[in-house]
């Protein structure tokens, strides 16, 4: 229903003022629900870990993202005086690597998911817009890429790299952007032949101007909601690819920790792989939590009645 | 068209009294209809027409129980229905008394009615046109199936009766085929099917389907009826959907057929010969008609009777002629006064100033209060009620209808 | 009963020079088919159209659905390049169009002129609106790409132009949303005046509104017009409306033009069977409520295979034998007849208007030759019959020639493509 008469809006509106409230409004819409908010909740804290990193576990030096290694305290359970969640095979403290883990995760998602996120509007926007032949072949590549399984495809990449945490970065870059290309594809095909943008033309507004006012911010919802997903996604493939092994050992990561653990499971020895499995298990779920109330609020035909 | 030659009105068959459907929504209750009633007569063209969101949809819906509940909430009234050739009014059996408004017949009250009560009702006695054809009609299957569906969910006695398979034969292929004919069949009967002698059967009850199908759409001046009945929707005009679906409505002569903006998707010449076809199957069978509109040039051009709804009530309800001609509420005056027609200067259109109340948790008073330029004290605080101001022409405003100081206090004790 | 109403644009009409004008216009759109994507037809959505807009009046644009009128506007708002033909654009250079004048040749100052002078107002209220930016941000786009205004500046003129569509300064941080669609259209209006243009295309700008709100959006159209002599080119299908805004009206069927001319002339004295229809489709409230309305039969052909000669002749009521009649025309009465249609294999053509319609057997053939010369099929097209002969199970047919059905002049700036001189009644 549209509002046919708001009462008189407090003096001084501005329009910075109202595209914050729109912001304030969504992120009420997004609180309101209860398992969005639970998911809001563990990524405030999981990034509060983060960021005090330093005070909740001193750094090792020279690299704090190296775990410690106390060789005289191996295999030791949880609640060990000095080491809370216990000690692996090689006396790394697992709240260390618990702790300087989320580091590492945020960086990794953060990291593959703006760089995967801009190639994706780039090279959707060009297929879109340019169309034709370019279209066609740059759609046939991602098909290709999408044929293959994102972690089979990301694990082929990495192991052709070499083991390394920066390659496995490397690798996730090139696999995740299809889905993002993908989607802005969709979208540009679609608003092109939107009123607005008609509009935008008859006034003679450039296309350069068109594609950033018109295109991109209409574009941009599914492409947040699938943002916020990956978010969660990629530190799952990215444990699984270091749980594997292409990732340096001993750094303080979770999937490496898991890997780690696992061998002890069997005679015992539960802690190694389950808190910092359950780390990957929180941060995922998060992520997908949010992202889907994302979906939920942002849903074109909800918005309007906020 | 009502003018009854022996001077009495033909009988009420369906009736509104005091509907009222709200909506939830997050600001509070949408009224979209709030106390909306009128009558209509049997063989005769009612149209309803109003504004986007007045309510009249949500009306013509109700007739069919197709209101969805939740989001909607049925907040009272009835919707009544006397169907021809139905049982016996309870009161007074069947001699015609006040409570059955003379016709002897049942009274139903289509809100209360249990499912599967209405759809015995439903596509059978009272129909609906909807206003997309292409929407209303399953992409998947051809119009043939479609249209067939109808009889066998209605008129599957007959099907068996043209097969040449009597009510009284009760041996085992006869009761198979009576499964196939009522949609029952299971899944013996359909491997029966194939094999002397129930296959001859079940052709001919086939046959007596497709020649009943042929001659529904025959009927709506469908020049080639075997081949839009191998068509799939996609493959007709939107004319010629819209005529399948005006095949599909009267298929079972119905006593009563709401049609819901049944043109508006459609051009204008297309539009024309459309609603001729439907005024002429509307007379043909003494079918009545609930045409819901937005066009009042239309609605005067097809309809018999008129009610004018505005935000969610009946403002005026009358013969076209008095309502077009001599329209008695300011709302009807200044609809249609902002019709463009010839001779009218340009940038001089009397428009209504303002625009459609919304209708969250609304107070009491008159809905058309704050566009009405012969507002008075009493139009912002008390519901105006449909009065006669002439021979069945009736106004919901206090210019014709002054409000008394007992109404006054009716009113408030009604509405507390 | 109908006086001419004298608009009030009628003198400015008279003085007004030629601001736009189109010649011959085609816009053809192919059809592509298989995963080569082969051309395989031309819909010819615009069809040689000529037309000129005056300064200062309003001409409206006829038709329904498929004829060709929303191409049309969206070439003359320089939206789609047309297929070939040409549209001149009076920027200031002399009264007398020339060559130089074609949009498409124009130097990049003087096609900045034209761009700004003609804007345009959608039929989709909320669709035509960018729904993630503000009132402030959408009414003051055009003034930012002109670089006419900014900051405080621009808010204010963006006051102006809300307070003259009706709106004021309390809904210039609003989202289009928040509006209802009367509103909205009012938007709109006020953009394409941000950059006082001369023609203001308006694409069915009403028919999406109910009519209390129509009648508010045509004042306000109507108010402009007088106060800024603005030029519109009004397309719509609501003749109602295009009686009461347009000094001079075109009707289109099938991308081209049956008929134009001043709006209370074709009103009263159409001379086009279609622009007819049309009228008679669309009751005035004025009008004898017994009147016939419905004229018309059929559908509208498929515009990507118009009838050949007058394109309307498949529909029309007043059909002659010289109307262009085609071998199309069999096998759209053969589409009625069931058995028939059934038993037709095939059509062996020479030319449009001369084939052999090969059937399963004789009988058929015969069947067909016997129809085509009673009363099932029209009698114009038996009068243009000029070969009906069957050989076995092949039936022959051949239609006259004719000449193609041309624009005649039919009264002082009214022209008509019919073969028929004048409309009895």
């Amino acid at each position: 229903m549209a509002v046919t008469d708001l009462p008189t809006p407090p003096k001084r509106e501005t329009a910075f003022g109202v595209r914050m409230r729109r912001w304030r409004d969504l992120l009420k819409t997004l609180l309101s629900n209860p398992t969005t908010f639970i998911g809001f909740l563990i990524i405030f804290l999981l990034l509060a870990m983060a960021i005090f990193a330093p005070f909740l576990a001193p750094p090792n030096v020279p690299d704090p993202y190296q775990m410690p290694r106390d060789w005289g305290a191996t295999r030791m359970p949880p609640g060990t005086p000095g080491f809370p969640l216990g000690t692996t095979n090689q006396g790394g403290d697992v709240l260390y690597g618990v702790i300087w883990g989320s580091r590492t995760s945020l960086q990794l998602s953060v990291i593959v998911v703006s760089v995967t996120v801009v190639i994706g509007i780039a090279i959707g926007s060009i297929a879109g817009l340019v169309g034709g032949w370019i279209d066609e072949t740059l759609m046939r590549i991602v098909d290709v890429f999408l044929s293959i399984p994102e972690l089979i495809f990301a694990l082929a990449v990495a192991a052709i790299l070499g083991p390394s945490f920066t390659n496995i970065i490397l690798s996730l870059c090139i696999v995740f952007w299809v889905k993002y290309a993908r989607i802005m594809r969709a979208q540009i095909i679609l608003i092109r032949q939107a009123d607005y943008v008609q509009a935008a033309r008859v006034i003679g507004d450039t296309k350069l101007s068109i594609f950033f006012k018109d295109m991109l911010p209409n574009a941009s919802t599914p492409i947040a909601v699938q943002a916020t997903l990956d978010m969660g996604n990629i530190v799952l493939v990215g444990a699984t690819l270091s749980f594997i092994g292409l990732a340096e050992s001993g750094i303080a990561e979770w999937g490496v920790l898991v890997s780690e653990g696992q061998a002890g499971i069997a005679s015992g020895r539960w802690w190694a792989s389950t808190f910092p499995g359950l780390m990957i298990f929180l941060w995922a779920l998060a992520f997908n939590l949010v992202g889907d109330g994302l979906r939920d609020a942002l849903d074109p035909r909800t918005e309007d009645k906020r | 068209m009502t003018s009854n030659l022996e001077g009495t009105e033909p009988p009420v068959i369906a009736e509104v009294r005091d509907l009222r459907v709200h909506f939830g929504s997050k600001r509070g209750r949408v009224h979209a209809v709030d106390g909306v009633g009128f009558q209509i007569r049997d063989g005769e063209m009612l149209g309803l027409v109003g504004e986007t969101g007045c309510g009249k949809s949500v009306t013509g819906r109700a007739f069919l129980n197709l209101i969805p509940q939740p989001p909607a909430i049925i907040a009272g009234g009835e919707v009544l229905f006397r169907p021809r050739g139905g049982a016996a009014c309870p009161a007074c059996a069947g001699s015609g008394c006040h409570a059955c408004g003379q016709t002897g017949g049942e009274t139903l009250d289509l809100l209360k009615l249990p499912q599967d009560r209405m759809r015995q009702i439903r596509g059978a006695r009272i129909a609906m046109i909807f206003q997309d054809p292409g929407k209303a009609l399953n992409p998947t299957l051809t119009i043939g199936v479609q249209m067939a569906e109808v009889f066998l969910q209605h008129k599957s006695d007959e099907l068996l009766q043209d097969a040449g398979i009597s009510a009284d034969d009760r041996n085992l292929a006869a009761n198979a085929l009576r499964r196939i004919a009522h949609q029952e069949d299971r899944w013996l009967d359909r491997r029966l099917k194939r094999f002397p002698p129930l296959r001859q059967a079940a052709g001919r009850i086939q046959q007596a389907l497709d020649a009943r199908v042929a001659a529904a759409l025959a009927e709506t001046q469908i020049a080639n009826p075997l081949r839009v009945m191998r068509a799939y929707p996609h493959e007709l005009s939107g004319g010629m959907r819209q005529r399948v679906m005006i095949a599909q409505a009267l298929a079972c002569d119905p006593d009563l057929i709401i049609a819901d903006e049944p043109t508006t998707a459609l051009d204008v010449t297309i539009q024309a010969r459309i609603l001729e076809l439907i005024k002429t199957l509307q007379e043909r069978h003494r079918t009545a008609v609930l045409y819901i509109s937005h066009d009042l040039s239309l609605v005067r051009k097809v309809c018999d009777r008129v009610a004018v709804m505005y935000a969610g009530r009946v403002a005026e309800v009358g013969t076209v002629s008095d309502v077009f001609s001599n329209p008695r509420h300011p709302y009807t005056q200044g609809l249609l006064a902002a019709v463009p027609r010839a001779g009218a200067r340009r940038g001089h259109l009397a428009s209504i100033p303002g625009s459609v109340p919304e209708l969250v948790n609304p107070t009491p008073g008159c809905r058309f209060a704050d566009r009405c330029s012969q507002v008075m004290p009493a139009c912002t605080q008390l519901d105006p009620v449909l009065g006669s101001v002439g021979e069945g022409h009736s106004v919901a405003c206090f210019l014709e209808h002054p409000p008394h100081a007992g109404a006054a206090k009716i009113e408030k004790a009604l509405t507390e | 009963m109908m006086q001419p109403p004298k608009t009030d644009s009628t003198v400015a009409m008279k003085a007004g020079d030629t601001l736009l004008s189109v010649r011959n216009l085609n816009k053809h759109f192919p059809i592509k088919d298989g995963i080569l994507q082969k051309v395989v037809g031309q819909v010819r959505a615009v069809d040689g159209v000529s037309f000129d807009i005056r300064r200062g009046e309003t001409v409206g644009l006829v038709g329904e659905s498929g004829c060709g009128k929303t191409t049309l506007s969206q070439c003359v708002a320089g939206l789609t390049d047309p297929t070939s033909g040409e549209i001149l654009f009076n920027t200031g250079q002399g009264s007398q169009l020339g060559d130089g004048d074609r949009i498409d040749k124009l130097p990049k100052d003087r096609y900045r002129t034209f761009r700004r002078n003609v804007q345009m107002v959608f039929q989709d209220n909320f669709a035509s609106l960018n729904p993630r930016q503000l009132v402030v941000d959408i009414i003051g786009r055009p003034l930012k790409v002109y670089r006419e205004a900014s900051g405080s500046d621009l808010t204010e003129r963006v006051v102006a132009l809300l307070e003259q569509v009706g709106l004021g300064r309390q809904h210039l941080y609003r989202y289009p949303h928040q509006f209802s669609g009367g509103q909205r259209q009012r938007i709109s209006i006020a953009r394409a005046l941000a950059l006082d243009p001369e023609l203001i295309i308006l694409d069915e700008p009403t028919s999406a509104l109910d009519v209390s709100v129509q009648a508010q959006i045509l004042n306000l159209l109507g108010d402009l017009q007088k106060e800024r002599q603005l030029a519109y080119l009004f397309v719509t299908h609501d003749l109602g409306v295009v009686r009461h805004m347009a000094d001079r009206m075109i009707t289109m069927y099938l991308g081209k033009v049956v008929e134009q001319g001043p709006t209370e002339t074709v009103f009263q004295q159409p001379a086009h069977p279609y622009t007819e229809a049309l009228l008679a489709a669309k009751p005035d409230l004025a009008d004898d409520p017994d009147k016939p309305f419905a004229l018309l039969e059929g559908t509208i052909p498929d515009p990507a295979r118009p009838p050949l000669g007058c394109r309307f002749h498949t529909r029309c009521p007043r059909v002659t034998p010289s109307c262009g009649w085609e071998i199309d025309d069999i096998v759209r009465f053969l589409e009625a007849d069931e058995s028939l249609f059934q038993s037709l294999q095939g059509v062996e053509r020479r030319s449009a208007r001369d084939a052999d319609l090969i059937f399963k057997d004789p009988a058929s053939a015969v069947a067909l030759q016997e129809a085509m010369k009673s009363s099932s099929v029209p009698e114009a097209m038996r009068a243009a019959t000029e070969r009906l002969t069957v050989e076995g199970s092949r039936l022959r047919a051949t239609f006259s020639e004719v000449d193609e059905v041309q624009l005649t002049e039919r009264g002082p700036e009214h022209f008509a493509a019919c073969k028929l001189d004048h409309l009895s009644r």
